[in-house]
This record gives structure tokens, C-alpha cells and sequence, in this order.
């Protein structure tokens, strides 16, 4: 073994070629590695039963490419973080995941809390963002174009709870719900459609944190309601649904089909949920690119959320195909002329739409979650709801309109 | 005026919830003065293990209960005796920092084992009793009255048990303890049973009336710090009596303000005892 030992020269020259990597501009660096995404996901906290599901469905897409050669000659690497549904959590995952592994796109923040806090960074830094979060104020952010959103904003989900809170025949509507980006809009929303229609609404904003919800209960009743709309996340909406039949409500009761899941309903006893009602964004069930994700994770029924980071992953990919670079700018303005590209070719996965690409074909991609298109300011433009309702403490579909 | 008496039962109710962790932080700070984080995952071991043997094996409410008891003891003592027990010659702070770390861990060696899903306790639910307009459950009072039976049985080991007494005397003075020929480190070792065992009865008394998740006993966590600062820090009344105060103060706050401001009691509580009477309104001396 020889001795440590350097020479003045051998020193400089180290120096020196120290020095040169860090002058090298990223850009140029990132060429010879796999291209780097970040899936930022609520693997952890309220959102923790659907984060893990959607990293699968995105490392599943990238794997697909991978195996089909990649694109533009490199391979994709999935960086998983977890955002723990709590936007401090999450600001410091998409801190790494700029900062440290320089991903040129973060998918699929789920709670608009964490969403609107990482997003900043996300523009400042020139890394697309795209989430499935709801609240409106999102797209209204100064994002520059760098978010795109495959779930419909609460403008249009409070209209369709208004709305479907009035075919039941509301006259007096309750609204529940945790302090969230997207309660005040909601409420808004919903009490357009019902004062259209004759009735009257009230709203409490409660702490999600408590473990009894008696005195909130004890105000909702006061007021009499014969429409309650639960706004939460699972962990306080179980409590609040336990109390409210405590306390003896008979009325009708509508929440998130996220909160009101399968889950929750195996977790309560069965009187406690019996007849509640559930609307969701429907995913495309019929459409071919949700056969193929049910094939492709081998989940039988993927939850919206998992259709709609299947299809970011998809359409990131492609944007980085047509752009020819894969830096979050070049993403940023591709990814409109694979989602809805006019007389373009209709593709339901990645690995086909590059081959398309690759050939000089334009491509407009049909996915598992919806159409996905998306308006200028990066809303996505159409989208079908799903209603259920709790019977015998199994979900059952009422309608998908 | 009926609704601020339904607040205060609410708050009674809450407030008998939050004692038992509370008894559990002040009698670890009253032996091995240092607050121990670690009581909300505490509180959480005793709520998964009693959620286990209930919708495993069809345990009811009082067995469940004492298998959160062992449970919750167990897991404090692994803790205390692997983490916590060495750091105690860096001081106090150096413990506390650690158990917020044995709190995070222990949060997520939970998540592990039983995932991240929310819970039920498999017990049948009840529509509440109402008695002069007031509202209150079956469960409720079947949960307050183990605390209180729990609460009574702490003070009267306290009191007559010749290990309840040398307890308290270590507590008061370690070294004249030592004279007497007590053991502080089995003395210390019995507390933290003694303490993170209570955590776990509170956290399944908690569950029985709601849900339980992995985050239960750090959501707790506030409001049990609170009660312990409010009643004194090391006061065993005290923490009730905190507890209660506490719970009651949460529920009449949402009179007056919003709901989401609930947990901004808590908060102000500390902030204004540990400014104006930083030993508690039992608390004997000055910490």
C-alpha cells in the first residue's frame, strides 16, 4: 500500500477538476443519467390509504416505458417521498426532491393543503407539477403554467353536492367540515344550488383534531337540518359520523366518497353509515387505458386518484418525448399537444404514444381518469361523477353522470 | 343556558379522557423529572393492542383494557430502558428531545404492523340518553367510570401501597429515598409501567367512543400536556383536575369561537400558566 501522499501539481489538478464538475450546468450533467420524476404522495396520515396505490400505478408506467426502451434514449427513475398529508411534510419532501434529485416533474399531490404549499416551489424552480387536489384556489395560484390538475376543481364538485343534495329534496342543508383550501368554496357552491332552490344552508368549520365532536353535534342539531354534507378526511369524519348518530340525526347525509370509503365503513359499526351517500369524480371505466391500468398494478377497482397519477405519468412522459428534452420547461410546453391535440391520435398509454412521437405523428391521449384535457389555466376540462350510497355496509352505485 | 350545561358535561366527559395519559406524564415527571413525549405513542400501543384482542378474540371493554394496561407498560419500559434511561445523565431536555424521537418511531412501528387505516373497537353503538335536555351516551358514561375507578385505584396505591409510598418519597427526595434503603432505579423503572400503563388504558378508553389510528396518541398529545401543565407538572390531582379543566375549557370555547380555535386552548393554556404560574395550580414546587 503506498504511502498518502500528493504532489502540489496532483493537488492543483484536483482542485481544478473539482471545480470544473461544479461549473458544468445541470442541464448538461442530467443528459447522461435516467431522467428523474418525483411521485410526492400521502404515503403516511389521512391521505395513507391511496398514496401507496398511486406510487405503484406511476412506477408501474415508467417501468413500462423503461422496459420499451425509455425515452429519449435514457431511462425514467420514479423518486417515491412521502407528503404525509400535511403541507410542512410536504414542503420539505419537494424541497428534496428539487434540491437534491432535481426532478423535472413531482406527481400527484393529493390534499389541496400540501398542493398549495408545494407549489411555489414547483414554479420558482421550473419543476411541472401535477396533482389531483380539488380546492380552486390552486389553478389560481401565479403557477405560470406549471400545474395541471386531473381532478375537477370544487367549483363544480359543490355545484354537483348542491345539486344532488336538492334532488333529495333538501330544504335545510348542514355543512361539516375541517378547516381546508377548499370548505369555503364547497359551502359556496353548494348553497348556490339549494338557495335556487328554495332552501337554506348553514356551515361550522371544526377542528380535525378532536377526539368528540359532541358540542359540534349539539350546534348542528340546534339548527335543524334535513340534509347534512360531511366535508372531511376519513379519521374525523368517522368520529363526527359516530356522534351525529349518537345524538340521534335521522336525516340524510352526503360526504367525499375519499372519506366515506370501504375502509371507513368496515370500521364503524354498520347503523353508523347505513344510507349515506357518496360522490366522487368518477374515473373512465369504460375507457380502454383504465383496462389496462387494472391490468397493469392488478388493483380491481383503482380509486380515482390512482386513474388520475396513471395518467399524469403517461402525460409527462409523452410531453417529454415531444419536446426532445425533459427538463420541467420543455414539459410545461408539450404536455397540452399530447393530452388534446387536435386530429392527433388517440393513445391510452405512453409506450404506444412515443412510437408515435418517435414517428412524427401527433398524439392526443385518452386516459384512465377522463378525456384529460385541460383549459389554459390548468383545470381540467370535463369530468363525470360517481354516486353511491351505503347500503348494508357495502358501497352501492346509484349513478355515473 | 342548557347548552352551556351540555358543554361542561361535554368537557367533564373529555376531560376524563385526557386524566388517565395525563396521570400517566406527571407521575414519570414527578419520579424521573422529565416530560415524557413518548405518552401519546404510548397511548396508541394500548389503543392498537386492546383494538387487537377485542376484534380478534371478542374481548370486551375491562380485559381489553388491561391488555392496553400491559401493553402500553411493556413497551414503555422497553423504551425507557433501550433510549431513554441513558440519556439521563445529559439532563432533562436530552430525555424529553429523545422520547419526542421514541414517540415518532414508535408511531411508525405501529403504522407497520397495522397500517395506516382507521380502526373500530367491534362494540355495539347506542343513540344517547337525554335527561332535562341534556344529551350523553351509554359508552360515555361506561368509559368515565373506569377513569374514575382507574384514577381512584392510582391514588389509593399512591396512598397505601408500600411501593405507591416509596414512589412518592423518591419523588419528594431521591437521596433520603436512597437512606431508606429504596431502589430509584426500580422505583424509576415501576414509575414508567406505572406511566406509560396508564397512557395505554387512555388511549383505549379514547378509541372506544371514536376511531384509532396511528396518529391517535400524538393528536392527544396537546391537550395531555396541557392538562399536566395546567394541574402542575408532578401533581397527581393536579393532572385530573387539569384534565377536566381542560376538557371543559375545549368545549366552551366553541360557544364563543369558531371550532377550529378548539385546539388553540390547549396552547393558551400553557402559554399562560408557564408564564404566570409555571408550577401549576397543585404544583408544589417550583420547576
Amino acid at each position: 500500500m503506498s504511502s498518502f501522499t500528493f504532489s502540489r501539481r496532483g493537488f492543483m489538478g484536483g482542485v481544478a477538476g473539482l471545480a470544473a464538475t461544479g461549473l458544468v450546468p445541470h442541464a448538461v450533467m442530467a443528459q447522461d443519467g435516467p431522467i428523474k420524476i418525483g411521485a410526492l404522495t400521502p404515503l403516511t396520515g389521512s391521505g395513507g390509504p391511496y398514496g401507496p396505490v398511486m406510487v405503484k400505478a406511476i412506477k408501474a408506467v415508467a417501468a413500462e416505458v423503461n422496459k420499451a426502451g425509455g425515452v429519449l434514449g435514457r431511462q425514467i427513475e420514479i423518486i417515491s417521498e412521502d407528503d404525509q398529508t400535511n403541507p410542512e411534510a410536504g414542503v420539505r419532501a419537494a424541497r428534496k426532491l428539487v434540491d437534491v434529485d432535481r426532478v423535472s416533474a413531482i406527481l400527484g399531490t393529493w390534499a389541496s393543503s400540501v398542493t398549495t404549499a408545494v407549489a411555489p416551489i414547483c414554479w420558482e424552480s421550473g419543476t411541472m407539477l401535477a396533482t389531483v387536489s380539488g380546492a380552486d384556489a390552486i389553478t389560481a395560484l401565479p403557477h405560470q403554467g406549471y400545474i395541471i390538475r386531473t381532478q375537477p376543481t370544487t367549483i363544480l364538485q359543490g355545484r354537483k353536492f348542491g345539486e344532488f343534495a336538492v334532488e333529495q329534496g333538501v330544504k335545510k342543508l348542514f355543512f361539516f367540515s375541517p378547516q381546508t383550501p377548499f370548505a369555503d368554496s364547497q359551502f359556496t357552491n353548494i348553497t348556490k344550488a339549494v338557495k335556487a332552490a328554495g332552501g337554506e344552508t348553514k356551515s361550522l368549520i371544526y377542528d380535525d383534531k378532536k377526539p368528540s365532536y359532541r358540542s359540534e353535534v349539539d350546534e348542528m342539531l340546534a339548527y335543524g337540518p334535513d340534509v347534512i354534507v360531511l366535508g372531511g378526511y376519513a379519521a374525523d369524519t368517522a368520529v363526527l359520523l359516530k356522534d351525529i348518530f349518537r345524538a340521534g340525526y335521522e336525516g340524510k347525509k352526503i360526504a367525499f366518497a375519499y372519506s366515506v370509503n370501504q375502509k371507513l365503513i368496515d370500521s364503524v359499526p354498520p347503523e353508523v353509515v347505513e344510507g349515506i351517500f357518496t360522490i366522487a369524480p368518477s374515473p373512465a371505466e369504460s375507457s380502454s387505458a383504465y383496462k389496462r391500468l387494472v391490468s397493469l398494478i392488478d388493483v380491481q377497482n383503482p380509486d380515482p386518484y390512482t386513474t388520475q397519477v396513471y395518467d399524469q405519468a403517461n402525460l409527462v412522459i409523452m410531453a417529454i418525448a415531444k419536446a426532445g428534452a425533459a427538463d420541467g420547461k420543455s414539459i410545461r410546453d408539450a404536455i397540452r399537444s399530447v393530452s388534446q391535440a387536435e386530429g392527433g391520435t388517440v393513445v391510452d398509454n405512453a409506450v404506444d404514444g412515443l412510437k408515435l412521437i418517435a414517428e412524427g405523428k401527433s398524439v392526443n391521449y385518452q386516459g384512465a381518469s377522463g378525456p384529460c384535457d385541460f383549459t389554459a389555466a390548468g383545470d381540467i376540462s370535463d369530468s363525470q361523477f360517481r354516486y353511491e350510497q351505503v347500503k348494508g355496509g357495502k358501497l352501492k352505485l346509484l349513478k355515473i353522470a | 343556558m342548557t347548552i352551556v350545561a351540555q358543554a361542561i358535561l361535554n368537557g367533564i366527559m373529555t376531560g376524563m379522557l385526557i386524566a388517565i395519559p395525563a396521570l400517566g406524564l406527571t407521575a414519570i415527571f414527578a419520579v424521573l423529572r422529565y416530560v415524557n413525549f413518548a405518552i401519546g405513542a404510548y397511548a396508541t400501543v394500548g389503543a392498537f393492542a386492546a383494538w387487537y384482542v377485542n376484534t380478534r378474540f371478542g374481548l370486551g371493554v375491562f380485559p381489553s383494557a388491561l391488555v392496553a394496561f400491559v401493553a402500553g407498560g411493556a413497551v414503555g419500559l422497553i423504551a425507557e430502558q433501550t433510549a431513554l434511561a441513558r440519556l439521563r445523565p445529559s439532563g432533562a431536555l436530552a430525555v424529553a428531545i429523545a422520547s419526542i424521537a421514541v414517540n415518532l418511531i414508535l408511531e411508525n412501528v405501529i403504522r407497520f404492523i397495522f397500517g395506516n387505516d382507521l380502526q373500530g373497537f367491534d362494540l355495539p353503538i347506542a343513540r344517547d340518553w337525554r335527561f332535562a335536555g341534556l344529551r350523553f351516551g351509554p359508552q360515555q358514561l361506561q368509559t368515565a367510570a373506569i377513569a374514575i375507578a382507574i384514577m381512584a385505584a392510582v391514588f389509593l396505591f399512591l396512598r397505601f401501597a408500600r411501593f405507591g409510598k416509596a414512589m412518592r418519597a423518591v419523588a419528594d427526595n431521591p437521596d433520603l429515598g436512597r437512606l431508606f434503603g429504596m431502589d430509584p432505579a426500580r422505583i424509576a423503572m415501576i414509575t414508567v409501567v406505572l406511566g406509560a400503563g396508564l397512557a395505554g388504558v387512555g388511549g383505549v378508553l379514547l378509541g372506544l367512543d371514536t376511531a384509532i389510528d396511528p396518529m391517535t396518541g400524538s393528536r392527544l398529545l396537546l391537550s395531555i400536556f396541557a392538562a399536566a401543565v395546567l394541574g402542575g407538572l408532578g401533581s397527581i390531582p393536579g393532572a385530573v383536575l387539569g384534565a377536566v379543566m381542560i376538557g371543559i375549557g375545549e368545549e366552551l370555547a366553541v360557544l364563543v369561537l369558531p371550532a377550529t380555535y378548539r385546539s388553540a386552548v390547549g396552547f393558551a393554556t400553557i402559554l399562560l400558566i408557564l408564564s404566570l404560574r409555571p408550577a401549576g395550580i397543585l404544583g408544589e414546587r417550583n420547576t
